[in-house]
């Protein structure tokens, strides 16, 4: 290390530099720099995993800590399920409101963590407004992942969006996200299955074509997924398989 | 029934077990949702009846049974909903009225509670005639139950005693008429009657695993008897901790849990009111911060309380003091579940308390060593794990253990039967303890070793419908689709309406795959066929055909 930390170029006389100074004053300089640069985490840092198949969708390639991401559509719960399986399987927790219908081997065959899910009942809901406000926010208190409907009222939903940031916890809203801004809006449309025949064969896998529309989202995005795959896992579909334009466009219109 | 002299044997301790009584009522659910005993009722729980009333009994109703099977088996069958609270609070009524006579009389659920025989029998002139009058009292108490439908047992020990407990609820529900079990005292007369037992019966009234019952079985160790005539050092050899004390309790001997002792005197959290509460929620919002202080107290120790006195004084000197049992230790949340239970039923006596609570106090009475496991070597516990668990705590606190859920791995040949969701007062969490949490989801989520075959595979439907849907599938030609006894189809699938919609056209189908469960077992058999159908909307769902009737139950 010829030049020091404060050397200026053409500065006449390299030998006589006066900020040169010994390794300890060099080290006091160092050290005010240090909260300048130090606890600043963007956003995008604070990201929880997603499946490689639905990075796509995604600005920063995962999920925002403190977002909201909206399912909407028939597949709505499968595509919830396949978007919160990579951070459950890296260790988050999955705290699941009032979706008793959930299939849970189907959650374990998608990649979600069962050890790490917890679900609260449905009937819980009769507690009141206020109770239930509470029980969210307790779960997003605990838990990096709440999979919920948006049956809350507006004021309600605003005072969890604000406890989701503070935490940085993700709320995966199914069907209507109601009162919620959104920060990605997902259409999980109906997509085709493959496999089952007249009499024969069984369901095997369904090519699902999932959009992303959101606020850092210039345009429209779409992925097109094997969802659940043939192991029941989120698959994308390799480049031989992917179809053209035109054919996505006749299925879009075919499926809504 | 004559008593004799009792010599405690060398191995049982220096005192033998003590003489209790246990009074236990099977279908609890039922009489406190206040269903009559003529009346066919049965309370769910997770789709499962818990508990049912004799009429619905009479007609075949058990317990474990769905709600479908229930109501097939007895098509005017009252379903009510599963309700601990309700339980807690309506049982405070008859605890209150053993309570008059019987001093220190402990709880250990709602529906069975246990006191020690000796003051009692003498005062009410023999063990027979007292277990009679606590069964004539607490009938007295609870307007729709009937003396029969309790259970009294009394024995040497807690174990045994509940196994007779368990002996005369049958007994007595047979012949409709109250017959206490009475185990003659001393150790041989105890001996005498579990030798004969399945080694089941500590798994039911034991608490002890389901994994070594199993194991025991199948080293061919069916009976009690089979099990205590083994020597004590090699049982302990093999089967370590647990397998000794399932070894002692088998032969009679000390079924204290092991590493229990008396609570230290000065150990008790407390806290009075400055202004008298009168409502419940106050109450217990305060015990729920005791009961996290006397849990951090006792953790601090190692220890975790096995039996606990709750105490609540009113500005008039009322009481109200109970004791709660639970052998496996309870938790910061099970504490506030019955205090809520033991208060709740207390303030809504009929004619109410004259004056506000001013003081509640929670007292351990005995405690027992926390027998968690070590933290892990590698990561163990994460920091969310932590955080979670905090919240898991929370939520149960605010909406009751109940309403919480986690998976359990159950096994089946239905999307719905692998995986169930079960409450977390059923299942143990782990969660007082620091690793308890990953091992106890570990064990809960055991899934066999052995596929269970007929199983459709991968990928399963991502909504398993709670109720199935009835659903018509006609064929070409207008007629309902059947399935004969051979698996054959009448018609091939043409068109499906379900629940009375809209008719939809099936774009394509597969089946049947018939499926016939449980066919040794008359009240739970199970025959049906299995279709796979997409529909002309692209939706793909499971649907299957019972009894010549379609339902859809589970949508892809």
């Amino acid at each position: 290390m010829e030049t020091g930390v404060g050397a200026h170029p053409g500065q006449g006389d390299p030998g006589a530099r006066p900020e040169r100074g010994s390794v300890h004053e060099r080290r006091e300089r160092l050290s005010k720099l240090v909260p300048k640069i130090g606890p600043v985490t963007f956003a995008r840092e604070r990201l929880l995993p997603v499946d490689p198949a639905l990075e796509a969708l995604f600005p920063d390639a995962g999920l925002i800590r403190g977002s909201v991401v909206g399912c909407q559509g028939p597949t709505a719960l499968a595509v919830a399920l396949a978007l919160v399986a990579g951070a459950s399987a890296a260790g988050s927790w999955l705290g699941v409101v009032g979706v008793p219908a959930l299939g849970l081997r189907a959650a374990s065959e998608v990649g979600v963590a069962l050890d790490r899910l917890v679900m609260v009942a449905e009937p819980a809901r009769d507690l009141g407004e206020e109770s239930w406000a509470n029980v969210i926010s307790a779960l997003i208190d605990g838990f990096d992942l709440v999979v919920m409907r948006a049956d809350v009222r507006a004021g309600t939903a605003r005072r969890l969006q604000a406890r989701l940031q503070a935490r940085g916890a993700v709320l995966v809203l199914i069907g209507d996200p109601g009162p919620f801004a959104c920060d990605i809006a997902l259409t999980c449309r109906r997509g085709e299955w493959e496999g089952l025949g007249q009499g024969s064969g069984r369901l095997e896998r369904r090519r699902l074509m999932v959009t992303a529309q959101g606020r850092r989202l210039a345009r429209e995005r779409g992925v097109d997924v094997w969802l659940p795959g043939a192991t029941g896992r989120i698959e994308p579909i390799g480049p031989d398989e992917q179809s053209s334009g035109a054919d996505v466009a006749a299925m879009l219109r075919r499926t809504g | 029934m004559a008593r004799r002299a009792v010599s405690a044997p060398p191995h049982s301790g220096p005192v033998g077990p003590p003489r209790l009584v246990v009074v236990q009522c099977p279908d609890w659910s039922v009489v406190a949702a206040g269903a009559a005993p003529s009346e066919p009722a049965a309370v769910l729980h997770a789709n499962r009846v818990v508990a049912r009333t004799p009429a619905a009994a009479a007609a075949g109703v058990r317990q474990g049974h769905r709600r479908r099977e229930a109501q097939r088996i007895c098509p005017d069958l009252r379903i009510i909903d599963h309700d601990p609270a309700r339980d807690g609070r309506e049982f405070e009524a008859a605890v209150r009225s053993v309570a008059s006579m019987v001093p220190r009389m402990e709880t250990t659920e709602p529906g069975m509670f246990t006191f020690t025989a000796k003051g009692p029998a003498r005062y009410f002139g023999g063990e027979h005639a007292m277990a009679l009058r606590v069964g004539e009292l607490i009938a007295e108490s609870v307007p729709v139950l009937d003396a029969w439908m309790l259970g009294i047992g009394i024995g040497d020990g807690r174990f045994t005693a509940g196994v007779a407990a368990r002996d005369s609820a049958r007994h007595s529900a047979r012949r409709a008429d109250q017959q206490p079990t009475i185990i003659d005292p001393g150790i041989d007369a105890t001996r005498a009657y579990l030798a004969p037992l399945s080694v089941a019966t500590l798994r039911d009234v034991g608490g002890l695993s389901a994994e070594l019952v199993d194991l025991l079985q199948r080293l061919g160790l069916r009976t009690l008897g089979g099990l205590a005539a083994l020597p004590a050092p090699d049982v302990l050899a093999r089967f370590g901790a647990p397998g000794a004390f399932a070894h002692r309790i088998a032969g009679g001997g000390d079924d204290r849990p092991p590493g229990s002792a008396t609570a230290p005197p000065d150990l008790l959290v407390a806290r009075t009111f400055d202004d008298p509460v009168r409502m419940l929620d106050p109450l217990v919002f305060t015990a729920k911060q005791l009961a996290q202080e006397l849990h951090e107290l006792l953790a601090a120790n190692g220890r975790v309380c096995t039996r606990l006195a709750i105490l609540a004084e009113t500005e008039q000197d009322e009481r109200s003091e109970h004791l709660w049992y639970r052998p496996s230790g309870l938790s910061a949340s099970a504490i506030v579940e019955r205090v809520r239970w033991q208060l709740d039923g207390w303030i809504r006596q009929p004619g109410g308390l004259s004056g506000g609570v001013v003081m509640l106090r929670l007292t351990p009475d005995e405690v027992c060593a926390d027998d968690g496991s070590q933290l892990g070597f590698w990561g163990g516990r994460t920091e969310a794990d932590e955080w979670a668990v905090r919240a898991v705590s929370r939520v149960a606190g605010l909406v009751g253990e109940q309403q919480v859920l986690v998976p359990v791995w159950r096994g089946g040949r239905l999307p719905g039967d692998t995986y169930q969701w079960v409450s977390i007062d059923r299942v143990e969490l782990g969660t007082d303890h620091p690793t308890g949490v990953a091992a106890a989801a570990a064990d809960r989520l055991q899934v066999d070793d052995v596929p269970w075959s007929g199983q459709l595979p991968a990928p399963s439907p991502s909504t398993v419908l709670v109720e199935a849907l009835p659903a018509e599938v006609l064929g070409a030609t207008g007629e309902m689709v059947r399935v004969n006894g051979r698996g054959l189809l009448s018609d091939v699938p043409d068109t499906v309406s379900v629940d009375g919609g809209a008719v939809q056209l099936i774009t394509a189908w597969a089946g049947p795959w018939p499926l016939d469960e449980r066919w040794w077992d008359a009240a739970t058999h199970r025959r049906l066929a299995r279709f796979q159908l997409t529909t002309e909307r692209g939706t793909a769902c499971l649907a299957v055909v019972e009894n010549q009737q379609w339902w859809i139950t589970a949508i892809y």
